[in-house]
């Protein structure tokens, strides 16, 4: 309990009495977290937007004008028993119409003419989304294949090859991107572990005369170690508390930018925030430590 | 107290820098180990204080075989040990009295021993009015007095004196001189390892002289021949 007392006293105080380079240290282990973080934000928003995109896509079965409710019921039964099929939705002609002039009530010629037309021209239809974004192609050919009279038309070609443009595209930022996020992780990782490095450098003297006055190495080692789970505690808090209120700032901004899908990076690292910065304060907490006993052990060979 | 039985030590294979050394070193002596740059002189005071190991030959301190000490078993012979080198090795971003405490305190000794030791080493090296000032706020002398004073709050037995007064002026050195005495006078074995002839000369105590890791002389009450 003694030593475990003193172990600690010696670290406050190294890190009180050398406080410009705890400072230092502090914001380099904060850069490094900002700029984590700052990919760690923008692959979530490039994954959000993609999925987000996704979702919108949808497809779509115009079934003939006067079709009864109950034969259209049925077919919407069946479709949503395939295995493929999230969901149906059926949007009647008079839902179309509200729809449609909803959409381009700034459009006064094109509302106009639906005037003069006189009566509802669009169909009913029933909106089918996928289980699985990715077998979307598989879903609209087995769709192809219903044979039923009641329906109108079935053109969702367009939906296929967005479809598979956004995969190709999310499968490229995906791998680029890891790639990219690998390297600047990994650089980060090797810039804590160098400050760690050089401020334990600043102390070889001390750990020298400790080993000179009999220190044992419980004594050596563990204020370093110590300072390190400081270090990495109030920069993972300090990293808290200017990252919320960044996403709080750039959360707006990715609603207009990304007008119509829903993304929230900021209700993302609420709900994931022991997984994000839990690992983070773990994963800097061992870089840290290791870098500490490695330093340590240079100099205490003495 | 101390006894060295035939050791030698080589850095690589052409550089021996202790060849064939024996020497025994009684309790409550005072011996001055001298020689020039080179000699061997440094290589001896780190094999006994277990930073260095002999190639062969057997080296003894109290009872205690350090021939083939492990690096577990160091920390508790530094405490049996008290060392001052040439620089000092203060901590720098310690008071004077947090620099003697703290040999204490690495050891497991309670706030109450420290409380009581460390104003008495304080007062026996002179330093009872300046423990509260960093190492760079007092002199050369100063800071080796502090030094002194950490090395004796084992009690050790033996005091290990590397150049001691190599950074001091004639004033300071003979000041840290007497303070050796005094302390060798209490019944402690001093070894000083030094090449300054007129602190030798005036002690006029044993005096042992090395040259390219050998001894060539041990004389009881010697001069600095070299």
């Amino acid at each position: 309990m003694l030593a475990l007392y003193r172990i600690i006293k010696f670290s406050f105080q190294d890190i009180a009495r050398n406080i410009w380079l705890s400072v230092a240290t502090i914001i380099i282990l904060l850069l490094a977290l900002f700029s984590i973080n700052t990919l760690v934000t923008i692959r979530v928003t490039s994954d959000s937007a993609a999925l987000a995109i996704k979702e919108k896509i949808d497809i779509a079965l115009y079934i003939k004008a006067e079709t009864p409710e109950t034969e259209i019921d049925s077919l919407r039964k069946s479709i949503n028993e395939m295995e493929r099929v999230k969901s149906v939705t059926y949007i009647s002609r008079d839902e179309a119409l509200a729809d449609f002039r909803e959409k381009y009530k700034n459009d006064p010629e094109i509302l106009a003419a639906l005037k003069e037309l006189g009566r509802n021209p669009l169909s009913p239809s029933l909106i089918i989304f996928p289980k699985n974004l990715d077998e979307a192609g598989l879903l609209i050919n087995e769709l192809r294949m219903i044979d039923n009279s009641i329906i109108e038309s079935r053109d969702f070609s367009d939906n296929t090859v967005v479809l598979n443009k956004i995969n190709n595209i999310t499968k490229r930022i995906n791998e680029v991107g890891l790639f990219i996020i690998a390297i600047f992780i990994l650089t980060s990782l090797l810039v804590i572990y160098n400050t760690i490095r050089v401020t334990i450098y600043t102390h070889r003297q001390e750990i020298e005369i400790m080993r000179l006055v009999g220190a044992s190495n419980m004594f050596i080692y563990l204020p370093y170690v110590f300072s390190a789970l400081i270090y990495t505690l109030l920069s993972t808090l300090i990293i808290i508390a200017i990252f919320y209120p960044f996403l709080t700032l750039l959360q707006p901004y990715l609603e207009v930018f990304f007008m119509g899908y829903n993304i929230n990076i900021l209700a993302y690292y609420i709900n994931n925030f022991w997984s994000i910065f839990g690992f983070q304060f773990l994963v800097i907490l061992v870089i840290n430590v290791l870098a500490s006993l490695v330093a340590v052990r240079r100099y205490a060979k003495v | 107290m101390i006894a060295i039985k035939q050791a030698s030590k080589s850095y690589g294979k052409k550089n021996k820098v202790l060849n064939n050394v024996s020497l025994t070193i009684a309790p409550s002596e005072f011996v001055s180990i001298v020689g020039q740059s080179g000699a061997g002189k440094t290589t001896l005071v780190k094999i006994l204080i277990g930073e260095e190991r002999v190639d062969e030959g057997q080296v003894v301190v109290g009872d205690w075989d350090i021939t083939r000490i492990s690096k577990r078993e160091v920390p508790y012979l530094r405490r049996q040990i008290g060392v001052i080198f040439q620089d000092f090795k203060l901590l720098p971003k310690k008071t004077l009295a947090e620099n003697v405490a703290f040999a204490l305190e690495v050891s497991g000794g309670s706030a109450a021993k420290i409380k009581k030791i460390v104003p008495s080493v304080m007062k026996i090296v002179g330093l009872e009015d300046k423990q509260e000032r960093y190492p760079n706020e007092v002199s050369g002398g100063e800071k080796q007095r502090a030094a002194i004073a950490r090395a004796l709050v084992h009690q050790p037995k033996i005091l290990l004196a590397d150049e001691p007064t190599g950074n001091l002026d004639v004033l300071n050195a003979n000041e840290i001189i007497d303070l050796l005495l005094r302390i060798n006078k209490f019944g402690t074995t001093v070894i000083l390892v030094t090449h300054n002839k007129e602190v030798v000369n005036r002690l006029n105590r044993r005096v042992i002289t090395m040259e390219n890791g050998r001894i060539i002389s041990d004389q009881m009450k010697g001069k600095y021949l070299l």
